[in-house]
């Protein structure tokens, strides 16, 4: 449904001297209808970028964006129209993705205002959609500061289905909410998914609750996926030293099993995006190192049932 | 280890709004051995962060303490100061970003009266959280360093005094795992090399499960259960811990649904006249509308407040 080839963004830098920030620097996946891909990563490795660069919020600087067949890397605004409506996004901030001075009704009509679904329409599908995702049409007249966290993204949420979209990026959208919380908006997405058909692409840095929505999972690092592979297979057979590190990272909420568990401290931070390193660019944190690396060009390597790893020494 | 260096009792704290009057801690009692790791566990506005501000006596000016007592070595007197120190949440915020660390370092040595050289323990304390070359950085200020160094830092500043006892609000939410794991690593390093006792608030319970002894689990103000760390993860007796449980997935098993509470926390303008989870509780019963629950104990270690298994 949506193919993404060897996709680019970069950014200027904020003090000139020709410089860029390599956000997205060559990405390449797909995901079929009816799917969920997990995108995990650390914060400045370039996954909402990626997602905003898929939608073309950003223009990417090289490679393709197809969706269902068409190409829609260099089409116009006015003719990405429609499929803007097909491809929604719900953000991770419930609180600063919601215009406070309008109604709960108005934030969901809107898109249908813009894609000029009729009028006559419009209650009654709010009134679905409120329905829906669990609120009631009384809410409709309200403001978003009468409601609590979860509640405004379950607001996020009809508004992205207002338009019957197919492909929803879904950036972070559990991050900011409580424990208890995360849990019904996540059964929720899992329910729409089921009753709408929709494709989704789920960003966000829990693994344990990417790994709980995604049929597959794609590890990000600097700009570039290191890893691609079948949820269960990454995380029970992770190849890429990255990920090995990551998932050895996640606690664990079992006292006994974390007491046993070896974790592996990665030294160092994630480098500047600004001066990515040579070659593989986790070579610099990565426990395995060695000189060759330097020079190796992270082409992604097929290890069987589309479990891809960019690793030379797999 | 059994020596109690801080207890709570019967804490209340209300702050005052334009809205009304907020109880955000009710009733809060507990104490923390020397030399053991508190985990207090509950979602936001549960009171966990108002509690350890109330310790330190920073409630603020709207903030009130109604009732109860904190002692802190037998010691009644206001604490805050080198023997009991804070790290925050967010460790962009809680840096000057105008001052050099090195200079944020030295202040709180100078304003607790450091009887040695100042210098040289600002390098000491900074090599030994992993800030090198400590020299050169002392020199350098907040927004030369990364959220992890930063987090860093904030640990070396509440450390350098040699506190008694430290609380940790949060301290890794604001970061990415990879450096998670570094920071929670050091901070237990550091526990077990200076025998000091720390109060670790998360709402991740991969991270208490992974670092503390003991654990208080809040809720609308009110502690809900206590216990080991092995009584709550493997024995949890209050609904609400057992839910809390159920709703995050564990990434060492298959996949199955996951199990939320429904519904949200009360409003604590005006809290339920009961139990403040008979809302969302799958076990509420006539009594637990009308009565508050009072503490039962399962163990020495181990108690509860909730109706259920409450034998009238």
């Amino acid at each position: 449904m949506i193919e993404i080839k060897n996709l680019k963004k970069f950014f200027d830098a904020p003090n000139g001297f020709n410089k860029k920030v390599h956000a997205v620097d060559g990405v390449s996946f797909n995901i079929s209808k009816g799917e969920t891909l997990g995108l995990v990563g650390e914060s400045g490795c370039g996954k909402t970028t990626l997602g905003r660069t898929i939608i073309k919020l950003y223009e990417p600087d090289e490679g393709k964006i197809i969706f269902d067949g068409k190409d829609i890397t260099d089409i116009s605004p006015k003719k990405m129209l429609p499929f803007r409506k097909k491809i929604q996004m719900i953000f991770q901030d419930p609180y600063a993705s919601l215009n406070p001075r309008m109604t709960v009704g108005d934030i969901i009509k809107e898109p249908m205002i813009i894609h000029k679904i009729p009028k006559n329409l419009h209650d009654e599908k709010l009134n679905y959609l409120l329905k829906l995702v669990g609120l009631n049409s009384e809410h409709s007249g309200r403001y978003p500061h009468e409601f609590s966290g979860g509640q405004r993204q379950r607001v996020g949420i009809a508004r992205a289905l207002a338009v019957e979209p197919e492909f929803i990026i879904c950036d972070e959208p559990i991050s900011a909410l409580d424990v208890s919380i995360q849990a019904q908006i996540v059964n929720m997405l899992e329910d729409l998914q089921k009753e709408l058909g929709l494709t989704y692409l789920f960003i966000a840095h829990d693994l344990s609750m990417v790994k709980h929505i995604s049929n597959r999972v794609a590890v990000m690092y600097l700009g570039k996926i290191v890893e691609i592979a079948d949820s269960s297979e990454l995380y029970s057979n992770p190849l890429h030293p990255y990920t090995i590190s990551l998932l050895s990272s996640i606690p664990v909420p079992d006292p006994d099993k974390s007491k046993k568990r070896n974790s592996i401290v990665l030294e160092g931070e994630v480098p500047s995006a600004l001066n990515p390193p040579l070659g593989c660019n986790f070579h610099i944190r990565c426990p395995k190192a060695k000189p060759e690396c330097k020079n190796f060009d992270m082409t992604l390597k097929d290890f069987g049932n589309g479990h891809l790893c960019s690793c030379k020494f797999v | 280890m059994n020596r109690n260096i801080l207890s709570v009792e019967n804490l209340s704290v209300s702050f005052f709004t334009s809205a009304g009057e907020v109880k955000a801690v009710d009733d809060v009692s507990f104490d923390v051995k020397k030399g053991e790791i508190l985990g207090i566990v509950g979602e936001s506005g549960s009171g966990k962060t108002a509690t350890m501000l109330s310790i330190l006596n920073l409630q603020g000016e709207n903030g009130k303490i109604k009732s109860g007592s904190i002692k802190f070595h037998d010691n009644h007197d206001i604490i805050r100061g080198k023997n009991i120190s804070m790290i925050f949440q967010d460790p962009m915020t809680s840096l000057n970003p105008v001052l050099t660390i090195g200079y944020q370092l030295e202040e709180a040595l100078k304003r607790h009266k450091w009887n040695g050289n100042i210098r040289q323990r600002s390098i000491e304390i900074l090599e030994k959280v992993g800030i090198v070359p400590a020299v050169q950085r002392l020199k350098q200020y907040p927004h030369e360093f990364s959220g992890g160094q930063r987090q860093r830092i904030m640990i070396a500043m509440s450390i350098i005094c040699n506190p008694d006892l430290l609380i940790a609000d949060e301290p890794t939410t604001a970061l990415d795992v990879t450096v998670q794991a570094q920071i929670l690593k050091l901070m237990k390093d550091l526990q077990i090399e200076n025998g000091m006792s720390i109060i670790l608030i998360s709402h991740d319970l991969g991270v208490i499960a992974g670092e503390a002894d003991r654990i208080l689990i809040m809720y609308a103000g009110k502690i809900m259960e206590h216990g080991t760390v092995r009584e709550i993860f493997y024995n949890p007796a209050h609904p609400y811990t057992k839910g809390l449980l159920r709703c995050v997935p564990n990434p060492d098993k298959p996949k199955e649904r996951l199990i939320p509470i429904e519904g949200q926390p009360p409003d604590l303008l005006n809290p339920p006249k009961g139990c403040p989870y008979v809302k969302r509780c799958p076990n509420a019963m006539k009594i637990c509308l009308e009565n508050k629950p009072e503490l039962n104990n399962l163990t020495e270690t181990h108690g509860y407040s909730c109706w259920l298994g409450v034998k009238k």
